[in-house]
């Protein structure tokens, strides 16, 4: 975030005809600026950008260093192309413009936009790269449009005298499918020596179609929409990793029952997940749980010793358990309808309550738990034998 | 060496500048990035003889020093070897933001030309009435001894008092009694 007064200066010379830059090289070249208008204002509020040309009549400044977008942007239009650019005047010109900027802490900058041949010597040039250095304004260049006998030559060589450790930039931007505008964008002049407008230049990337973040949506824009999009995807990525590794165990027998259960999962995962935000592990034990459930309720009261210490390793190994849990219920038979089963036992609350307390981390009397027992779809006769349960099981234990 | 000649700075009860010095604005327009003011200027650096402020691009220098409080400047040390010390030294009071396009826009403070026994640290005394009450100090070096492309400055102190601080340790010595 430097703070930094710009002065960019167009080439708006005949040149600039052209149409090897869509649409023109002078709309791109519009382009480019607007871009790199909107990219320093955004990195500092504070930072100024002022804009003159160098053909026509000769170079004229349309606008002072401003922070004011929207009249540097206005000052573009009505500009005609004509004539011939005078580089070193324009530099100059800017020079000057900066050296009376109203905010003195500010850095100086110039951005030039070479288009046409460039008819000045090389030692010119270099003379005038110095004073800059001696002023220390730094320098971008942007070589682009006509490609003449040793243009790229004396570009190089002002900026290697006006280059004082590394803040000037040269760009080289070959005629071709690319806008002017998309190539600026990852080199120097638009992130300036690598720091702030490297955010702008991610925003004008998914603005232009290209996104880069995940689900299309700006962490710095919306930050607990992306969050909320990532904390869904993961949960249920690992989950279908639960359930991918149980239906390839599984392989063809229990093909329903896997699919069936792992929608019922699924279910209730992301209904605690829209509920209860806070408690992972809780999330995490009740897929586990409905898995253990339905591993009972094939082999029910026999497995209960296995479902508890299965149960307490929950915890740790979910995959080993999921790998375990399959393995038994290949034990036992199958039946077609599993999803009534599979709610009788969970609408069997007293086994419920039993898994849970053994369960570390999760306390039968926290009342999210038991909004969670209440909200399953067990029947209504079983609430109450659930409460009476409950007591009994609090009694025995 | 140089006892004798900061002795005489002393005597007149001045004290060097360098703590009241606003470092967060002091800025030098071409130096070289890897010989920078600091060299000269700050404590200990100074003294080292291996490290020098050197000029970047041609042989000027424009050095900017504002400082915490208003001071009264009596004299300048600017130490430099034989050839590429500086000679012209022009001292401008209270301009702020200056630039190479106009220090010739108005007359300095005051102007000195560096002798040999300067550049070895003898003091330069200036006209103490012209910096009677300074906010900033702008040092601009025009030239040096041989006309070299660069100028280096090894050391600078500032001599001179303060304004306000004097009246303080009147205050003082009434409260002991």
């Amino acid at each position: 975030m430097v703070l930094e007064a710009t002065m960019i200066c167009i080439d708006n010379s005949e040149w600039m005809r052209n149409g090897d830059y869509s649409p023109s090289r002078f709309q791109a070249q519009t382009d480019a600026v607007s871009l790199i208008c909107g990219a320093k204002t955004q990195s500092n509020p504070e930072n100024t950008v002022g804009i003159l040309t160098m053909a026509g009549k000769g170079v004229r400044v349309l606008a002072t260093p401003t922070s004011d977008l929207g009249r540097i942007l206005s000052c573009m239009h009505g500009v005609e192309m004509g004539g011939e650019m005078n580089l070193a005047t324009g530099i100059q010109i800017a020079q000057l413009a900066l050296k009376h900027r109203q905010n003195k802490n500010q850095h100086q900058r110039i951005i030039v936009f070479a288009g046409s041949p460039i008819k000045y010597e090389k030692k010119a040039l270099e003379i005038i790269g110095k004073k800059l250095k001696k002023n220390s304004v730094a320098l971008d260049i942007v070589n682009f449009g006509e490609d003449e006998d040793g243009k790229p030559e004396k570009l190089e060589a002002l900026l290697a005298s006006v280059n004082n450790n590394d803040s000037s930039h040269i760009v080289h931007v070959p005629p071709g499918q690319n806008a002017l505008s998309d190539v600026l964008i990852s080199t120097p002049v638009f992130t300036g020596d690598g720091e702030g407008g490297s955010g702008f230049a991610e925003a004008t990337a998914a603005g232009s179609g290209v996104s880069n973040f995940d689900f299309g949506v700006d962490p710095n824009v919306d930050p607990e929409l992306a969050l909320a999009l990532r904390v869904s995807m993961e949960e249920e990525r690992a989950r279908q990793e639960a359930a991918a590794k149980s239906a390839a165990e599984e392989a063809s027998q229990h093909d329903k029952g896997e699919e069936a259960q792992a929608s019922y999962s699924q279910n209730e995962t992301t209904s605690v997940t829209s509920t209860e935000k806070v408690a992972d592990p809780m999330d995490e034990d009740d897929a586990l749980l409905k898995q253990a459930l339905a591993l009972s309720m094939n082999v029910p009261g026999s497995d209960l010793s296995v479902g508890d210490a299965e149960m307490s390793e929950a915890t740790n190994g979910h995959q080993e358990l999921a790998m375990a849990l399959q393995m038994s219920m290949q034990e036992g038979s199958k039946d077609s309808s599993v999803q009534s089963d599979v709610s009788k036992v969970l609408g069997d609350q007293s086994f419920m309550s039993s898994i849970l307390s053994s369960l570390p981390g999760v306390d039968p009397n926290d009342p999210n738990v038991k909004d969670l027992l209440a909200s399953l779809p067990g029947q209504s006769e079983l609430q109450e034998k659930k409460n009476e349960d409950e007591q009994a099981e609090k009694d025995d234990n | 060496m140089s006892a004798a000649e900061s002795a005489t700075a002393i005597q007149r009860n001045q004290v060097d500048l360098l703590d009241f010095i606003d470092w967060s604005g002091v800025e030098c327009l071409n130096q070289s990035s890897s010989h920078s003011l600091s060299n000269a200027l700050k404590q200990g650096y100074r003294e080292d003889e291996g490290l020098n402020l050197e000029s970047d691009a041609d042989e000027q220098l424009l050095i900017y020093i504002p400082f915490t409080q208003v001071i009264k400047l009596h004299s300048v040390v600017l130490i430099g070897s034989e050839e590429e010390g500086p000679k012209t030294v022009k001292l401008f009071a209270n301009r702020e933001h200056m630039g190479f396009s106009n220090v010739s826009d108005f007359p300095p403070s005051d102007t000195a030309v560096l002798s040999s026994d300067n550049l070895k640290g003898k003091p330069v005394v200036l006209k103490y009435v012209k910096f009677q009450n300074v906010r900033s100090l702008t040092i601009f070096i025009e030239d040096n001894q041989s006309g070299s492309e660069i100028t280096k400055v090894q050391k600078i102190a500032l001599y001179g008092s303060t304004v306000e601080t004097t009246d303080m340790k009147g205050l003082k010595k009434i409260e002991d009694h």
